[in-house]
């Protein structure tokens, strides 16, 4: 088991962002967890990546208590949230080869321009980050997020403010990563993007987080009709 | 372990006098800041001074306000750009040691300020009519001075600033939270001034003590609250 979070709660002040989320993540596994916005995905990732501490339950990566030894797991880690996580007066190749070296990545400098190449950013390696559309962005921060090759990838709305031709990208991508063996967790609203990637499907609601079912037993339909149901049943309560 | 422990300082330090010289804002922002207070206090009290043992009582008051406004800016700036975009998120994911991101901030902000003072001292010195009876070597140890404070406010100075700026007025609340810690340096700093430039050495060693002391255990007391503080 790649991932394994048991009962992780997060409070900040009074308020409960997430509550007893228990979840696992198997080699080749894509986890997609749905909920709507302010449902406590990203702080649930945030956790899980180790940028944020929980106020109670138990996370370990690669057999390692993430909690107690966050730094030493944290490399086991590739991390996609909102922010690029990146310096945006550099370049993305002066980004990868500075995270590079923090890495201590071997052949660096072939494998930025490789990593560039392959997310499609070969074109505008040495321009500067900032004057970036959101898509060029995303491609950017999945490179960097793959940089160390990783064995867990978190991914947080991966799709989201992307056109048509960089969802397929994400899409692909992730697709590629989960036969190389990694364990990866995605989070969405959107289910029909979420259904195609993943393997295994949760639902986030109020913190809560909810096992649905594997991919062999639901259908894309029945997964948005119950994803629906249990919007609307939160929204009447 | 160490080697390691280099590696990544080193490229900490490249990636942040990088910033700092690449995108130029903090530095032209400090470069006319520092001399617009050295102008200000050379146009108001310069003339009024003809003795020299005056004008270096006031060429190292300016010299330290101008250095420690100039300091408070740099710092803010300096952790601004780690938060602006998750950079420093990004830094932690790497697995870095938080003690070394700390030391190499100290480093990169003690270089950048003390390129600021190699310029600026001449300047004020100048304007105070000092720079033709202040020597190479008198120059050369009062940079020495200035060196070892801009050591020690950095120090404590990149631990705050890396508690402050991950707060609602961070800025404001860095001067406020650091002025009053950093007392026994500015005092111990400015008193070595006066003294060099009214001697040309350091008569009463005690301040030159207390400067290098305060330094010394400032930089050992937030090397080891590093962790706590910025990973927090």
């Amino acid at each position: 088991m790649r991932l394994r979070a048991s009962q992780l709660t997060k409070n900040f002040g009074h308020r409960t962002i997430v509550k007893d989320a228990t979840l696992s993540v198997n080699p080749g596994e894509v986890v997609t967890i749905f909920g709507p916005n302010g449902a406590g995905k990203t702080t649930l990732i945030k956790i899980l990546a180790t940028l944020l501490k929980p106020t109670s339950g138990k996370l370990e990566i690669e057999g390692t208590d993430a909690i107690e030894d966050c730094s030493g797991v944290r490399r086991m880690l590739g991390v996609v949230i909102h922010e690029t996580l990146a310096y945006p007066a550099f370049s993305p190749y002066e980004n990868l080869k500075f995270f590079g070296q923090m890495y201590g990545v071997k052949q660096l400098e072939h494998r930025a321009t490789r990593l560039l190449a392959e997310v499609g950013l070969q074109r505008f390696a040495h321009e500067p980050l900032h004057i970036f559309s959101r898509g060029m962005t995303q491609r950017f921060m999945v490179a960097r997020a793959l940089l160390h090759r990783p064995s867990v990838l978190l991914l947080d709305e991966p799709f989201s403010g992307l056109d048509a031709s960089a969802k397929q990208f994400v899409l692909g991508r992730i697709a590629q990563e989960q036969q190389d063996g990694k364990a990866i967790i995605v989070t969405t609203h959107n289910t029909e993007l979420g259904y195609l990637v993943g393997t295994t499907f949760f639902f986030m609601i109020n913190g809560e987080l909810e096992k649905v079912a594997q991919r062999d037993e639901i259908t894309a339909e029945r997964l948005l009709l119950m994803y629906e149901a249990e919007m609307q049943s939160n929204l009447s309560v | 372990m160490i080697k390691k422990a280099f590696r990544q300082i080193g490229a900490l330090i490249r990636k942040d006098l990088g910033l700092q010289f690449r995108s130029k804002g903090t530095l032209v922002l400090v470069f006319v800041f520092s001399v617009l207070v050295v102008l200000i206090f050379a146009f108001a009290f310069g003339p009024i001074f003809p003795e020299k043992v005056e004008r270096s009582k006031l060429a190292a008051s300016v010299l330290w306000a101008a250095f420690v406004f100039a300091g408070i800016i740099t710092l803010n700036r300096s952790f601004a750009v780690e938060r602006s975009h998750g950079a420093l998120h990004g830094i932690r994911l790497t697995g870095v040691d938080v003690s070394n991101l700390y030391l190499s901030k100290v480093i990169s902000n003690v270089v950048f300020l003390f390129l600021l003072e190699i310029v600026i001292t001449p300047i004020t010195l100048q304007f105070l009519d000092l720079l033709d009876v202040v020597t190479m070597g008198i120059l050369l140890k009062l940079l020495g001075v200035l060196s070892i404070g801009t050591l020690g406010f950095c120090a404590v100075g990149v631990l705050l600033a890396g508690m402050s700026t991950s707060t609602s007025g961070g800025e404001s609340l860095l001067s406020v939270i650091l002025l009053p810690l950093v007392i026994p340096i500015i005092m111990g700093g400015a008193k070595c001034t006066v003294s060099l430039l009214v001697t040309g050495g350091l008569a009463d060693r005690f301040w030159l003590y207390l400067l290098i002391g305060c330094s010394l255990i400032f930089l050992a007391a937030a090397y080891l609250l590093a962790d706590a503080v910025i990973e927090e």
